[in-house]
């Protein structure tokens, strides 16, 4: 089972490098295409954003497809499991992934020894963008951003931060602590292993501070307090919480961050490569599908993003946060 | 505490809307059904209907999943006790007595027990939850790391010498379990003991390690034996025994209550809460007993608090759910997923605005207890009447079942792979007299303390004293010490009084 895998996914990383000039023509041709139904393969289990944004677009990438479009759940391994068997299927064109792309696909790269690249995906649109956001619960002494670091420069020990262990999270708390000079191998850090607990953690006040997706807190926005926004532009859902762009610039260090979230559709460079065809295809009715009003209401009326960024952009903030995560490796390995 | 008006308006919106009740029959003979199928959990048999839900009104549609829910609760017990499978990690322990029990021809009155205990439990933790929603929530948000490990400790403690005749060969094998349990990547992001295997990253399945601990060694171990109950007078299926041994929960009263309160407290903690609500609630229900050695060997006190903790724990993780918004296990986590499905954020904002939609669920729940009692009653008749299918024809049916379930469970082939395995570990360590149940305990709450302990030691930044910040801990851990104490004490001078007599 294990070689296997290992094998398979070699395989595909070493024809994903060499790119198409090893690709032998493949008998697909898009007259056909689409002649069964899509597959949408979110590595989450069931319940999460991507789930439930996958399930909400479905019944309109159906529409625009042609084809009827079903939803499997692949959970387990950060992703890791649902990247590699997404890896592993035909680039035929019938499966397609909700990924929250950034960070776990460079994560499980960085940390977990995957055995694909970052590159060897490509992603279509990633409207959901979630930022990391300090914060606190109401019952702790802290108003801003400032008296927590005024009292990490006195006493890196007086603040325990939760956090996911290797996440978008602890790169961004990393640069806060490198941007003030506090030393973090200090500091209690607590790990959750997953944003759900370190919420619960951060609201029970079992933590002074905890640093994790935002989203996740507007049921009960009531009782936190955020205290700093990982962006560079004003959080919809936490209008009051200052950016830490504003805030590093405010303190005299760079204005770094790394994005907490990119959800969207991915499929693989090697698809895109090998089918152009079929990729357009499918590109279009995912690109009709987010735009159709009616699409657009029923996502806005689960909360769910639908802005259309199109492959460009979100490539390229899916590779800006992957390297930005590569440059701070090291940060990352020791938790 | 109960705002009146609201509970009024509750009842009144419960009375109009027939499409409420029209799902609960229907839901809680899904959740039976997919419950006691070995490998689809309360979650999956959940994720299943959801779709169907998407075209329902919200309160219906609610209504129906939280009937799915309850019944899978207990659905997973029929299998626990017939077969020795543990549908979900919440029914480990109703196979210590369940099973043995039923191995003794006493299948009617194992499951009637856990049925009225079940019952019982749904109905005490709403009727707690009804007076008590929001203090229950905040009460299981201050469980912190300190807390979950002295909790988890405590249970740990109580079954190391779970079923042993010998204590040396009980801790060896709990110590096995640990070892195993600590396989994959632990909270801090460290990867242990994984040999490169991608699938063992989040850790061995739990679910078809049991499986195959707990049930497939047994099989092995039936393969002489032509029925599963052995005298065929035994062997009968008895509407009236299964009521007896209904009525049998209410000798119990103690047991059930404290069942019932561990399982809404414990069980209501996020992330692990049921799982090891029912395997405190045995425990403890062995130390009080004043016959100990009974247990483990079909006393119906352990199928009573088993069962009452892991039914109640269902109202526990509702209060988090409904008061803070937080999905303690999959099963909320998909009642949330439907709440956004009908455009609903839940969490303190929708209780405070919407309190009669959330006493019209909590009413609904007794209701569904009740009608429990019934759909269940005639569920267990229908399943008890595998006791007289000859084993030859049931060990391969339960094997491919067990096969099948574990590979839905994980998707994939990793699932069988385990299960595999551990059958055959389990069959060599219960043929070589180890207690394989201490394994199962040990895989389950090894990896609870290791978690809890090194939140704790991080939170403490390496410094003991910090423990002495967190008095409820301290309280549980001389709970813990006061009442193990005070059991030896008990045995020593019931030990002297045998001697007094004997001589």
């Amino acid at each position: 089972m294990t070689v296997r895998c290992t094998s398979i996914s070699r395989r595909s990383v070493i024809a994903a490098a060499a790119g198409t000039a090893l690709a032998a023509p493949l008998p697909l041709r898009a007259a056909t295409y689409p002649e069964r139904p899509l597959t949408i393969l979110v590595p989450f289990a069931t319940g999460g954003y991507n789930d439930r944004y996958a399930r909400a677009i479905a019944p309109f990438v159906q529409k625009h497809f042609g084809q009827p479009v079903v939803v499997q759940n692949r959970p387990g391994g950060g992703t890791m499991l649902g990247n590699m068997f997404y890896l592993q299927q035909p680039d035929d064109g019938y499966m397609v992934m909700v990924h929250s792309a950034g960070p776990f696909i460079p994560l499980s790269v960085l940390t977990r020894n995957a055995q694909y690249k970052v590159e060897d995906f490509w992603m279509i649109n990633l409207p959901s963008r979630d930022a990391t956001l300090v914060a606190c619960a109401t019952s702790k002494p802290f108003t801003s951003i400032g008296d927590v670091i005024t009292q990490l420069k006195r006493d890196p020990r007086s603040v325990s931060v939760g956090i996911q262990p290797a996440s978008a999270d602890l790169v961004n708390l990393a640069l806060l602590m490198q941007g003030h000079g506090i030393d973090r191998s200090r500091m209690r850090v607590v790990t959750y292993d997953g944003g759900g607990p370190a919420r619960t953690a951060t609201m029970g006040g079992h933590v002074d501070i905890g640093l994790v997706g935002g989203e996740g807190f507007l049921p009960v926005k009531d009782r936190i307090r955020p205290l700093l926004v990982f962006s560079n532009e004003k959080n919809e859902d936490f209008p009051e919480a200052p950016l830490s762009t504003d805030h590093a610039k405010a303190s005299g260090f760079a204005p770094e961050y790394v994005d907490g979230s990119q959800r969207g559709f991915v499929v693989s460079r090697r698809f895109r490569d090998r089918a152009p065809d079929r990729y357009q295809i499918m590109f279009q009715a995912i690109e009709r599908a987010t735009k159709d009003p009616e699409c657009v209401a029923a996502l806005k009326a689960q909360q769910l993003a639908t802005t259309w960024y199109g492959a460009e952009a979100s490539n390229e903030a899916y590779l800006r946060s992957a390297s930005l995560m590569e440059k701070y490796v090291d940060l990352l390995k020791q938790a | 505490m109960v705002d009146l008006a609201a509970a009024g308006s509750a009842v009144a919106l419960l009375a109009g809307s027939l499409d409420a009740w029209l799902w609960v029959v229907p839901g809680l003979l899904i959740g039976l059904v997919f419950g006691a199928m070995p490998g689809i959990s309360v979650s999956m048999a959940m994720a299943l209907v959801l779709p169907a839900t998407l075209y329902m009104e919200f309160l219906p549609a609610i209504i129906f999943l939280t009937s799915v829910y309850t019944g899978a609760g207990f659905g997973g017990s029929v299998p626990a006790v017939l077969m020795n499978i543990p549908g979900t990690s919440s029914a480990v322990a109703t196979t210590f007595d369940g099973y043995p029990m039923a191995r003794a021809g006493k299948h009617n009155e194992a499951l009637g027990l856990a049925l009225v205990s079940s019952c019982l439990g749904v109905l005490g933790s709403y009727i707690v939850l009804f007076f008590l929603v929001q203090p229950i929530a905040e009460l299981v948000l201050r469980i912190g790391p300190f807390e979950m490990a002295a909790i988890a400790i405590w249970g740990m403690v109580l079954l190391g010498s779970l079923g042993g005749k010998s204590l040396s060969r009980g801790l060896f094998a709990a110590g096995i379990g640990v070892l195993l349990g600590t396989v994959g990547m632990n909270t801090a992001g460290y990867l242990r003991g994984t040999a490169n295997i991608p699938e063992l990253l989040d850790g061995i399945p739990t679910i078809p390690a049991m499986v195959g601990l707990l049930a497939a060694s047994q099989l092995f171990g039936l393969v002489n034996t032509h029925f599963l109950v052995e005298a065929e007078e035994d062997r009968q299926i008895s509407l009236s025994r299964i009521v007896a041994g209904g009525m049998m929960t209410f000798k119990h009263p103690r047991t059930l209550v404290r069942g019932s309160m561990i399982g809404a407290l414990v069980g209501a903690a996020p992330g692990v809460g049921s799982s090891i609500s029912n395997l405190l609630s045995y425990a403890e229900a062995r130390r009080a007993s004043k016959d100990r050695d009974s247990f483990g060997k079909g006393n119906p006190e352990g199928v009573i608090a088993s069962e009452s903790a892991n039914s109640s724990s269902e109202g526990g993780s509702m209060a988090t759910m409904l008061a803070l918004g937080i999905p303690g296990g999959g099963a909320t986590a998909i009642l949330l997923a439907a709440f956004a499905m009908h455009n609903v954020v839940g969490g303190p904002r929708f209780m405070d605005q919407n309190r009669d939609i959330v006493y019209a669920i909590i009413l609904s729940n007794f209701a569904q207890a009740v009608l429990l009692l019934f759909v269940g009653t005639a569920f267990v008749y229908c399943a008890s009447s595998i006791v007289r299918l000859p084993l030859r024809f049931l060990i391969p049916c339960v094997l491919v079942m067990a096969t099948m379930g574990s590979f839905a469970m994980e998707g994939s082939i990793a699932g069988p792979m385990t299960l595999f395995v551990f059958s055959v570990l389990g069959w060599l360590m219960s043929s070589a007299g180890y207690p394989v149940a201490a394994v199962v305990v040990g895989l389950l709450l090894g990896r609870l303390i290791e978690t809890e302990l090194l939140r704790a030691w991080q939170l403490a930044g390496g410094d003991i004293g910090e423990v002495l910040n967190h008095p409820w801990a301290l309280v549980i851990i001389a709970l813990m010490v006061l009442s193990l104490g005070f059991s030896m004490w008990q045995d020593s001078r019931r030990r002297r009084v045998e001697d007094i007599t004997a001589g």
